[in-house]
């Protein structure tokens, strides 16, 4: 009896999830990497408030174990049976993900393109931040800090993500603009904490003068300055991504700085152009956001809960670097 | 305990024993690893360079000393690098709210060990094969870390709670003082009690410990506690090093808590093994990791090279000991 009554409640839930959803203005289905970097719930956020703001409502979709590819394509899998208005996808991984973005073509729900720009499929528009520039900006940044010269480590995310390429090829566009400074090593701390404050220790031990640090994420450029302050050693540090955890360390001098990923503008972005699309409204279809570099002069307008943030206006959104 | 069986579980451990031979194997390959670095490096004999190492090996070692009682008895713990990420979050936000550096770190502790008692429940009273129960409890660990810390991070400990994993005391880090303390007491309690006795006992043949009288239940759920309060012990380590606690830690610490056992020579198929054999273990991996960093050897080839040592270490293993018998 007991589990006649399962049968029934299942799809009764089932059908009360689905009908709420969809009773109020647009869907749409939010796909983020994964729920342990705090870039993505920026872009989580943005993409709530946006939809908020046009009355639509969002369906987050994130992998639960980080970044996992089949995982994001049997999501996309249920998302195509379940035929939200629209999707803002993140791909978990560039390529291998190609397939999954095709499932989307097929069952013509319109898609737009988030912060990692997919090698294929057809999208309404990209929203994304300009990693070689973020890499570039904040490299010049330092190196201009440290009047031209200087010892200089790179501390790199996963080897061969998009993210990690762009973004150290813009560090290193930045030190051969500089001739005084000089690399002494480029190694992996694969985006995490822990690594990275292990390979600066052990960086620290083969090179007696580090001036500078280039980390190619926030979590990793707090990780080397844990390691910096636990040798009573000073270097100028700089991360990527603008988490509050990097606001809090440039505003207490730790941090040199950080470039913005923008990731709420990203949230914000994308899911106005799903909902314009959906709204036979004019979309632009591509955005590649100008990076900002938070120093402790210009932090205050990224000290602000995210809560409390707003979303660009349409106005606003075709002055931010479109095409 | 009667006597009869007291002196039936302990073996005839002579100095020359089939572990101590092990052993000594492990300690070549460390020496050798670091002559081969010193010769190559400046800078790897500097005392600061030793000191890293051994930090850096510690936080392993805690992880993987409980982990090598559960292999002992034939068992595995997946769950424990979730289990410090998950704990890691409580104790931090503890911290955090009550500024109380004591409640955060028995707050870690206690979500250690009650997820190791959780295990140990799954493995004896529901009979889930452990590698199954610990995998299941990593994604429920995982799923609660990130429910709970949605994507933030919590950071900016109290200068004192920071002491413990950054600090040094006459010259040393603090964590290598655990490590000793922690070694000692593994040690001991695996070689030199009872119950130490039983745990090998049982994992070399759980039917007859079970015949010969040994709580075996009573004894698996306190091995798996210890590893889980050791993955708690660890978490309070890591907040304080780090000054920050984040969902994903888990996954960076699990795969080298259980090559640091296996490089140790503690046998996946339980009764052989010892918590010092993992602490080499732990040590050759750091080191590894540690020379390929002051020799910049690309990013490729550090997994590469780490797990090559592992399968070497393990098939060396079983070699040795098939032809002991």
């Amino acid at each position: 009896m007991r589990q006649r009554l399962g049968y029934f409640a299942l799809p009764l839930l089932m059908a009360a999830f689905t009908t709420q959803a969809c009773a109020d203005g647009e869907t749409i289905a939010v796909f983020t990497k994964n729920q342990t970097n705090p870039f993505f719930q920026t872009v989580r956020v943005g993409a709530d408030n946006m939809a908020k703001t046009l009355n639509a409502k969002t369906l987050q979709y994130i992998p639960t174990k980080p970044d996992s590819i089949p995982e994001q394509l049997s999501q996309i899998e249920d998302v195509v049976v379940k035929k939200p208005s629209a999707i803002v996808f993140t791909p978990v991984d560039y390529k291998a993900m190609v397939p999954g973005v095709e499932k989307i073509n097929d069952a013509k729900i319109p898609v737009i393109n988030i912060t990692d720009r997919s090698a294929g499929g057809k999208f309404l528009s990209f929203i994304g931040a300009d990693d070689y520039s973020l890499g570039l900006e904040t490299g010049r940044f330092l190196l201009k800090t440290l009047g031209g010269k200087g010892n200089i480590v790179i501390i790199e995310g996963v080897k061969g993500s998009l993210t990690n390429v762009d973004r150290v090829r813009g560090f290193n566009d930045a030190l051969k603009e500089t001739p005084g400074a000089k690399l002494l090593a480029s190694q992996p701390g694969n985006y995490q904490r822990l690594q990275a404050l292990q390979v600066m220790e052990n960086l620290m031990q083969s090179n007696s003068q580090i001036d500078g640090v280039l980390a190619a994420n926030d979590a990793m450029a707090v990780g080397a300055i844990e390691a910096l302050d636990g040798a009573n050693r000073k270097a100028q540090v700089i991360g990527i991504n603008g988490t509050k955890e990097a606001i809090d360390a440039i505003k207490s001098g730790k941090l040199l700085a950080s470039g913005d990923y923008n990731g709420f503008a990203q949230g914000c972005l994308g899911t106005m152009m799903a909902i314009r699309s959906l709204r036979n409204e004019p979309v632009i279809s591509e955005i590649v956001l100008k990076p900002t570099v938070i120093t402790k002069d210009n932090y205050k307008p990224f000290d602000v809960p995210l809560e409390q943030r707003t979303c660009p206006t349409w106005d606003e959104a075709s002055k931010l670097g479109g095409k | 305990m009667t006597d009869i069986t007291k002196e039936a579980l302990s073996p005839p451990r002579s100095f020359l024993s089939q572990d101590a031979i092990q052993l000594f194997y492990r300690l070549l390959a460390a020496l050798l690893i670091c002559a081969t670095l010193s010769f190559l490096t400046d800078s790897f004999l500097s005392l600061g360079n030793i000191l890293n190492v051994l930090r850096q090996a510690s936080l392993t070692f805690f992880i993987a000393s409980g982990l090598t009682l559960v292999v002992l008895t034939a068992g595995l713990d997946l769950s424990v690098g979730a289990n410090v990420a998950l704990s890691a979050c409580l104790a931090g936000t503890v911290i955090h709210h009550t500024g109380s550096p004591m409640l955060g770190i028995l707050t870690g502790l206690a979500c250690g060990g009650t997820v190791g008692l959780l295990n140990g429940i799954m493995v004896t009273a529901l009979r889930i094969p452990s590698f199954i129960a610990t995998y299941g409890m990593l994604w429920v660990l995982n799923g609660l870390s990130y429910w709970y810390m949605a994507g933030e991070t919590i950071h900016g400990f109290p200068a004192g709670f920071r002491q413990i994993g950054s600090g040094y005391l006459f010259g040393l880090p603090i964590p290598v003082y655990l490590l000793l303390i922690f070694l000692a007491i593994g040690t001991l309690f695996a070689q030199r009690t009872i119950w130490g006795q039983e745990i090998y006992a049982i994992g070399a043949n759980p039917v007859a410990a079970r015949l010969s009288g040994i709580p075996v239940v009573r004894r698996l759920l306190l091995v798996y506690a210890v590893s889980g309060t050791m993955a708690g012990l660890a978490s309070i380590i890591f907040l304080s090093r780090l000054n920050s606690a984040e969902a994903d830690i888990g996954e960076s610490l699990t795969l080298p808590a259980i090559a640091a056992v296996l490089i140790g020579g503690t046998s996946l198929f339980g009764g052989v093994g010892t918590v010092f054999g993992t602490f080499i273990g732990a040590l050759i991996l750091t080191l590894v990791l540690n020379g390929m960093n002051l020799l910049s050897v690309s990013a490729n080839w550090q997994p590469l090279v780490t797990g090559v040592i592992v399968i070497l270490a393990v098939w060396l293993d079983m070699k040795t000991r098939r032809r002991a018998q």
